[in-house]
């Protein structure tokens, strides 16, 4: 690595100063000649058939242009793993706030105005809103016809059974007979909003031949184009996606939104139409994290170590399957942890609900299990009488062993995440924290995995004539800065400065596929993809530098600059532009470098593994991960508080360092939201705390300051300059660490979350824990 | 609907005269007439701070202000926010402090007026001062650090 | 969508009264950080609005002949936040004022805007009813007071007629001793789960008069001068804080919301009381 690496700095964003100028524009911030303005009508019933519209007010009000119900769409269904899914109810409605019918009038006042006269008559069918319910006997059924949907993997599915999901090493039996201690108990987390802060928005255009251009806040323009396409029943090639900045996607952005609604209404209406969400609507009709029940039980033996482990999952799925079987086969994955626990088996079971769809949030079910399984290990330690970090310690994973399932790791930094935390956090002398008058206080710790990989990626870099660089992925900058990070790839592969390169606006006609930017996987699968795409352009340059200095290939190197050389002779180089002209008028042809490739390591080695409904086959290479937190609980109220933090990750290799602790901390604090207050709540069949009023994310009060992030670089022999994912790994165990740091403090084990002042406080008086 | 009025706003120093319902709020005016659309709606409920404006140089929720309750007022929007501002753009991008930028047009107005009133302030005010602007993303330390860069930058 | 014909401009309370007096339909706007909010909702649709930000008289904080203090209905939270004569006792509201909301919504806000909409979660009522502090109203017909212990009704409702406005908040002459205001929520800037308003006055005659209220998931701030005058016999004693707690808690009837449920804010309550009240003896005995 030379001086002038670009890896491993913490260099801007490259698209900061549009940001703080105001002058980013997301979807919001976008208009279009003629423009008009889309709302939608939700349904009042969480289940009902629909039995007629009348429109005819609505039609006939102030400014209305369009209106649609689900009769004027097609018997398209969508759905990244189940394709159970209209664009719009159509027959049936199955929560409480599902659009029915879209309107696009000439202002948005007008459209929401008209969405106000539109009737619609129901019959009312029973509702089911716990998925112990949707289970029970004789329980109406949500999807009627979920046997002849059309599923991409093999789903064991039926009745309101979305997806169940089997993953099993060794022999349980064995493994309970070897242990000498036992441990069980069930675990509840909450549902979570995603509260990106900007909602979700799309604005679409049909050109004259009937082409449609769509933009729209999104994880991944592909998905966005595939959805709509396949909900509308349009061929993809008639839709263009494009995306304008994007406020943020933690999951919520991911699969379609209200996307093929609003594509549908400018293909009727004729003219551009934009509908951006309020925030009750983001709340109530996008999707959620899954509030999952987990019942684990773990086996040790009296020395600490694991020897067998049993989860169980229900998981609420919601309405709509979504990404939901990737999340609960997912969340099985990850329920032994970072850990050799030769005897497991996790079940899960995944049912429809009628409450909004659950799917993809930042973590990916890890977080849900990671709560009982991790606070789980604190009790076995307490029971054990052996030091929490230490029993972690004696059981991580090490470099040889194998992932749940039986996939090789090509690398592993638990061991060093581990001793990062606990040096860090002084764990070992934590007896002498003092906690405030009228306060009780500990560290908690807890240990983590998570993947970054998946599915398909491709990058083409362009030499342009003046040898600058154009960069094109087609994944999206959510906000973690992937633009800025494959450009220093790219840039550094090429060995040029960061503002010769370029990187192109996802664009499903020019980018090349990208599955989208979730899984953690930009990083580790995109910038692998830019590497390689860089190393063509390096290849071509040097054929057509050796024709012209008259050397073999195998000579010349790029240097500093954009000029390529003979290795040892300082005089003899030429410039990127000289080559590039050369391409582009005389031989050769334009350099453009491509490269595609799809994660093709298999999850599961079937000589040590049994998997049944399992939704991917490959699925990426892992990261660790380690925390420990400081937290102070007021006797008084039950209020905890957590004072300090330090958040490790094994990332492989930090490309930009900075980044990378943006991704931790970030991760921390909708951690500590989800473990301290964050809870959507049903007040019978409909969400009633819509608002941010009355739903709460943590401010810049409760996320620690200190809030200390370190990086373990444990290279992985694939990943871009060994790099791998951190988007997610950081959300995955602050609600354990939190809870261990609870019950080493005051001597209340939680096993719901949030952990609410009242859960606390009455813990606490339980358990004589305070006055 | 209510009828639309003339309204002249002085915004960034300059005079615009807008015709705006009497219901309109600040915001909307802002960017669908003004076009100046770095102040967001990310609630339109004055909970998460993202449509922060100054008004007489201090920050107010522009989704909960009345465009004609502005008519004596000077507004300054993240398009137009200099001096401070300025400072804090220079410290947030060293710090790493943005990610997907859109709690960003908040976050540099409220702190600019934060350090106008309090140059040299501490990490606690801070805190304090930035806990009625919500950023997801970012987990606040660095914006946190940026503030404070530039607050440490008065205190020398 | 909207039915807003007219915004008004009025210069003295008089005239905001008389304007008021055109119709149910018409409201005033002080701050807006309340009815912008449920306009934008469709909560509430008022055909004209009067502002008061043009009413002179209603803003800033004065001294009374008395030696109390006038707080303008139209003055903001930030500036009680920083204001210091809101000292000893009245420290209480000082203390709310910087409980509540968040910074730019401080900037907004005005005290006669929660007064008047006497939302059960809000920080004001039940610091001003800990504080003995009177609420002026103007209305076409003149001025008259009413004691803040009189004036929150029950949710949303409050002594307020037809066509009057608050045009200010009395405070009683600062004297010795402490006030201070615990709220307990959810996050910074969220209305209080519970609240506890306390305000301490060291007399030469009585030995201490304690004034206190509950806030935050009860209609009204809870507060019964019964329990006052136990805190103030004992002396601040934890036995009478205990009893005072236990007493309030039966008197709250809190209310079972997304925030929290009725049952943890009736354990809450009396702890808080009693932490409270130590708190306030502390202070005292460090003062004396
Ligand atoms: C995000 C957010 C968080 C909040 N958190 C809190 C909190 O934690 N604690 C808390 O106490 N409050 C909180 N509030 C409320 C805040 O304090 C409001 O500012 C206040 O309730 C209303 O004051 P205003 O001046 O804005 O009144 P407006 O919104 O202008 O008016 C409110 C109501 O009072 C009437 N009114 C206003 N002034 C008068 C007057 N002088 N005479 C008669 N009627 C009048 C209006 O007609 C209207 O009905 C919060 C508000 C927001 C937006
Ligand atoms: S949009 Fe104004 S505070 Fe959220
Ligand atoms: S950077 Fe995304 S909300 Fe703050």
């Amino acid at each position: 690595m030379s001086d002038q690496s670009l890896i491993g700095r913490s260099l801007p964003r490259v698209e900061i100063r549009e940001k703080l100028t105001g002058r980013a524009q997301y979807i919001a911030d976008l208009y279009r000649p003629g423009m008009l303005h889309g709302a939608l009508v939700g349904s009042p019933h969480p289940h009902a058939r629909i039995v007629s519209y009348d429109v005819r007010a609505a039609r006939a009000a102030p400014g209305v242009r369009c209106v649609l119900t689900g009769e004027d769409f097609g018997d398209h269904r969508m759905g990244a793993f189940i394709k159970d899914e209209h664009a719009i109810a159509k027959g049936k409605v199955r929560y409480v706030g599902e659009p029915v019918v879209a309107i696009a009038a000439e202002t948005e006042a007008q459209a929401r105005a008209a969405a106000l006269l539109v009737e619609v008559r129901y019959e009312e069918l029973p509702a089911i809103l716990a998925p112990e319910d949707a289970l029970a006997p004789g329980a109406a059924i949500i999807h009627e016809e979920l046997a002849s949907y059309f599923k991409v993997f093999e789903a064991v599915c039926g009745g309101n059974v979305c997806s169940s999901t089997e993953l099993a090493e060794g022999d349980l039996e064995r493994g309970w007979r070897e242990s000498d201690l036992v441990v069980e108990h069930e675990y509840r987390t909450a549902p979570q909003a995603h509260v990106s802060l900007e909602p979700c928005g799309a604005l679409a255009e049909v050109d004259a031949a009937g082409r449609v251009t769509l933009w729209s806040a999104n994880q991944s323009v592909f998905r966005v184009q595939a959805s709509v396409c396949e909900s509308l029943g349009l061929p993809m090639s008639r839709l263009r996606c494009l995306t304008p900045r994007v406020g943020a996607g933690f999951g919520n952005k991911m699969e379609a939104h209200i996307q093929p609604i609003v594509v549908k209404l400018a293909l009727a209406a004729g003219r551009p139409v934009k509908l951006v969400l309020s925030r009750e609507e983001d709340f109530e009709i996008v999707r959620a994290r899954h509030p999952f029940k987990v019942r684990v039980k773990t086996g040790v033996k009296k020395d600490g170590t694991f020897v067998a482990r049993d989860v169980e999952v229900l998981a609420d799925g919601g309405a709509y399957a979504d990404d939901s079987p990737g999340v609960l086969g997912y969340s099985l994955l990850m329920a032994r942890g970072p850990y050799r626990i030769p005897h497991t088996r996790c079940r899960g079971t995944l049912v429809y609900t009628n409450k909004l769809r659950f799917g993809a949030f930042r973590g990916f079910g890890n977080p849900q299990v990671s709560f009982g399984t991790e606070t789980q290990i604190d009790e076995i330690a307490a029971r054990l009488g052996i030091d929490p970090v230490a029993i972690r310690r004696k059981n991580a994973l090490g470099p040889d062993d194998r992932w749940f399932g039986g996939q090789q790791l090509g690398s592993n930094g638990l061991a060093e995440c581990i001793e990062v935390a606990e040096r860090e956090s002084k764990w070992k002398d934590r007896a002498q924290l003092a906690a405030a008058p009228g306060k009780r206080r500990a560290l908690g710790f807890a240990c983590t995995a998570h993947i970054s990989g998946l599915l398909g990626t491709g990058a083409i870099v362009r030499l342009l004539e003046d040898g600058s660089v154009v960069l094109n992925t087609g994944a999206v900058d959510i906000g973690q800065g992937s633009d800025t990070i494959l450009t220093q790839i790219c840039a550094d592969a090429l060995k040029i400065p960061l503002d010769r390169v370029s990187i192109a606006s996802p664009d499903t006609d020019g980018s090349p596929y990208n599955w989208g930017t979730t899984a953690s996987r930009v990083t580790y699968t995109t910038g692998r993809a830019v590497f390689a795409a860089a190393r063509e352009v390096e290849r071509q340059i040097k054929t057509h530098a050796a024709e012209l200095l008259e050397c073999a290939e195998a000579d010349l190197e790029l240097r500093p600059g954009g000029v390529v050389g003979i290795k040892g002779v300082p005089g003899k180089e030429l410039p990127f532009l000289a080559i590039s002209a050369r391409a582009h008028w005389r031989k050769g042809g334009p350099i453009i470098g491509t490269n595609s490739w799809v994660f093709d390591q298999p999850t599961v080695d079937p000589k040590r593994a049994v998997a049944v409904g399992l939704p991917f086959p490959q699925i990426g290479v892992y990261s660790f991960g380690a925390l420990c937190v400081d937290v102070e609980i007021d006797e008084t109220t039950g209020q905890i508080e957590v004072r300090r933090a330090w958040t490790v990750a094994d990332v492989g290799r930090a490309i930009n360092r900075g980044s990378v602790e943006g991704q931790l901390e970030g991760a921390f604090a909708q951690g500590l939201g989800f473990a301290l207050v964050e809870e959507m709540v049903w007040n019978g069949p409909r969400l009633a705390n819509p608002t941010l009023m009355d739903y709460k994310v943590p401010t810049s009060r409760e996320v620690p300051y200190e809030l200390h992030s370190y990086i373990v670089e444990s290279p992985d022999p694939d990943g871009p300059f060994g790099a791998k994912g951190v988007g997610e790994i950081g959300i995955n165990v602050v609600a354990a660490a939190i809870a261990n740091a609870v019950a080493a403090a005051t001597g209340v084990r939680l096993r719901q979350l949030p952990m609410t002042p009242e859960r606390v406080l009455r813990g606490m008086l339980a358990a004589g824990a305070s006055g | 609907m209510s009828a639309r009025q003339t309204l002249v706003l002085r915004v960034n120093d300059t005079e615009h005269e807008v015709r705006a319902a009497l219901h309109d709020t600040l915001l909307t005016v802002l960017r669908d007439q003004l076009q100046l659309t770095g102040a967001k709606r990310g609630c339109n409920h004055g909970v998460c701070g993202a449509c922060t404006v100054l008004v007489d140089g201090r920050p107010v929720r522009a989704c909960l202000t009345l465009a004609h309750t502005c008519r004596s007022a000077a507004i300054t929007t993240i398009e137009g926010a200099r001096g401070i501002a300025d400072r804090l753009r220079e410290a947030f991008e060293q710090a790493g402090a943005v990610q997907c930028g859109f709690c960003s047009s908040g976050m540099v107005l409220t702190a600019s007026a934060l350090l106008a009133a309090r140059p040299a302030a501490s990490v606690e005010e801070i805190r304090a001062g930035l806990s009625g602007n919500l950023c997801r993303c970012t987990g606040y330390r660095k914006i946190v650090d940026a503030v404070r860069a530039v607050a440490q930058g008065a205190e020398r | 969508m909207s039915a807003l014909k007219q915004l008004h401009f009025p210069q003295t309370p008089e005239e905001a009264a008389r304007l008021l007096a055109r119709g149910d339909d018409v409201r005033c706007i002080a701050g807006g950080a309340s009815l912008v909010a449920m306009m934008n909702l469709d909560l509430v649709d008022p055909v004209e609005l009067v502002s008061l930000a043009e009413v002179a008289e209603l803003r800033g904080i004065s001294a009374t002949p008395d030696g109390g203090l006038r707080i303008g209905a139209m003055t903001r939270h930030r500036e009680l936040e920083a204001e210091a004569r809101l000292a000893g006792p009245l420290a209480v509201l000082r203390e709310a004022a910087g409980k509540v909301a968040n910074p730019p919504v401080r900037n907004m806000g005005t005290i006669g805007g929660v007064v008047a909409l006497a939302d059960p979660a809000a920080d004001y009522p039940s610091a001003l009813v800990a504080a003995d502090a009177v609420v002026e109203l103007a209305s076409e017909r003149g001025r008259r007071r009413v004691p803040a212990r009189e004036f929150f009704l029950g949710l949303y409702t409050t002594a307020l007629a037809p066509a009057e406005i608050v045009s200010a908040i009395l405070l009683p002459p600062a004297a010795p001793g402490v006030g201070l205001y615990d709220k307990l929520a959810r996050v910074a800037g969220d209305h209080a789960i519970v609240a506890v308003a306390l305000s301490v006055t060291r007399r030469a005659d009585a030995g201490i008069a304690v004034g206190r209220a509950i806030g935050g998931g009860a209609p009204t701030p809870v507060h019964d001068p019964k329990v006052d005058a136990l805190l103030a016999q004992g002396r601040l004693s934890d036995a009478a804080a205990a009893q005072a707690g236990a007493a309030l808690a039966a008197a709250a009837d809190p209310t079972d919301d997304v925030r929290a449920s009725a049952e943890y804010r009736r354990l809450a309550i009396p702890r808080m009381v009693a932490r409270a009240v130590a708190r306030a003896r502390d202070e005292l005995e460090r003062a004396r």
